[in-house]
Formats: structure tokens, sequence, C-alpha cells
């Protein structure tokens, strides 16, 4: 291990933390997604770094299903967007009133 | 201080520094180019870790596919007027509010609590540098198909479903239907 496991854990939760200010702070919902991308890989690194720390390679088998978990929510939020872009153009979330009552 | 920890902090400097402009970007496309940037220096650090195989897998996945699934998103809906837009809400300092406090909650929880006692068991005491074979693709390989054979099958089942559910999602309706 080249740097203590600290240090890739506070890192992690660096990049977590600015992710979720993405996520809470953008109003373009494509953003919105890319900053739970962040997220999930600030997620990964804490999972690299501890399966690094402890040699199990159980961390990168669990940080590859986080991947492909990642891979699917890109696919299913985006196809959420093009459906709600086909109803109400544009991809801000502050429009997206529907079903606020 | 070492080639390699300077390397390390290059890389975690240049990731943070990444995703913070690609949650404050204006235009879209810049705040993909850095995510981009961010995807890639996170490669760097799976690298360093002894995760050789999740480090292509980085490349290749996420900053190969799934980005360019959300910049092909983002050219197809046109989105004119974006950079014109404050790119946050009204309510940005409540979230960086609480994005600060969740950094800073798990910085607590996994640098001052976790770390020093080590969680009661031994750090690793080899290096990645002296050529630990620890990432190596086989030996993911048979952890995938050995202990985690049934968390596998379920994730081939949840991309499936991705597929179908984004094709249902995005299909345009026939007239009628």
């Amino acid at each position: 291990m080249i740097v203590p496991v600290s240090t890739v854990l506070g890192f992690s939760a660096v990049l977590f933390g600015i992710g979720v200010f993405g996520f809470l702070a953008r109003r373009n919902i494509i953003l919105m997604l890319v900053s739970v991308e962040v997220m999930l890989n600030a997620v990964n690194l804490s999972l690299v770094g501890l399966s690094s720390h402890f040699e199990d390679l159980r961390g990168q088998v669990l940080a590859l299903f986080v991947i492909a978990v990642a891979a699917a929510e890109a696919g299913v939020g985006l196809g959420l967007v093009i459906a709600l872009n086909r109803n109400k153009p544009g991809a801000g979330v502050a429009e997206l009133t529907k079903l606020k009552w | 201080m070492t080639f390699l920890t300077g390397v390390f902090y290059y890389l975690a400097v240049a990731s943070v520094v990444s995703a913070l402009l690609a949650v404050t970007r204006r235009s879209p496309v810049h705040s993909m180019l850095w995510v981009l940037a961010l995807f890639l220096h996170v490669a760097g650090i799976f690298l360093l870790l002894g995760a050789e195989f999740l480090a292509a897998v980085q490349v290749i996945v996420y900053a190969g596919a799934i980005l360019i699934f959300y910049l092909f998103v983002l050219m197809l809906l046109d989105l004119p007027d974006e950079t014109a837009r404050p790119p946050f809400g009204a309510h940005w300092p409540l979230a960086a509010a609480v994005g600060l406090s969740f950094a800073a909650l798990a910085w607590f929880a996994e640098v001052e609590m976790l770390a020093p006692a080590g969680v009661g068991v031994a750090p690793a005491a080899t290096t990645v540098a002296t050529g630990s074979p620890q990432g190596s693709l086989s030996k993911i390989g048979v952890e995938l198909f050995g202990p985690f054979a049934l968390p596998f099958e379920i994730v081939s089942l949840v991309l499936l479903a991705a597929i179908v559910g984004a094709i249902v999602l995005a299909r345009r309706r026939a007239a009628g239907a």
C-alpha cells in the first residue's frame, strides 16, 4: 500500500460530498445523473482502497458490480430523460411539476 | 515521500478539482469533459492501488461507454438555453451544506474512527510497486465464478432489465396504443 488506507477513504469521502452537492444543486437532470456517477466512483474508490488494505479481492468484485449497476442506472435514467423530453422539451427539473399536488 | 505517493496525491487533487469543476460548470458539455478527466484520474488511482482490471474496466466502461452515452443524450436533446440559465437552483447553499456535512461525517467515520484502530486487521505489508498480482484478471475471474457466481448472474438480470426498461421508456408510442 503506497498510501495509508485512511487517505484513500478521506479522499473518497470528499469526492462523495462533491457528488451529493452536485446532485442536490444542479437544475439539469442529466447533470444530476452525472453527479450520481461521481458518487458511485467515490464508493468504488473506497471499496478498492479497502480491498487493497485487507488484501481481499471481494472489494474489487463488489466495485465491478457497482460499475454494472451504474451502467444500468445510466440506461434507465437517460431513457427517462428522453421520455420526459418528449412530453416537455428541456432538461430542467424545476419544470417537472406534473406529479406535484 | 516516494514517487508513487506523489503520483497518488497528484491524482487525488486532480480528481477533486475535476469533480468540483464538473458539478459547477455552466455548459453541460464542459461538465461532461471534466467528468471524463475525473474518471481517468480515478482509473489511475485504481492502478496505484493494485486493481489493474478495475482500472481497465473504468476506462472502457465508464469513460468509454457510459460517458459517451451521456454525451449522446445531451447532444440529442439540444439544450440551447442551458448555458444562459444559472446552473444551480436557488437552494444551492443548502445543497452545499448537505454535501459538506456528508463529506465531514464520512471523513470522521472513516479517517478518525476506522483507520487508527485498523479494524483489528493488520494492513497489507506488501506494496503494489513490487508486483503484487492481487488485481490480476485470473484471480478476479475465479472470485466471480466461485463465491460470487450468484450475484454475477443477478447482475446480468439487472442489466437485461435495464435494457428492456430503457427501450420501453424511450420508445415512441404508436398512435392509439
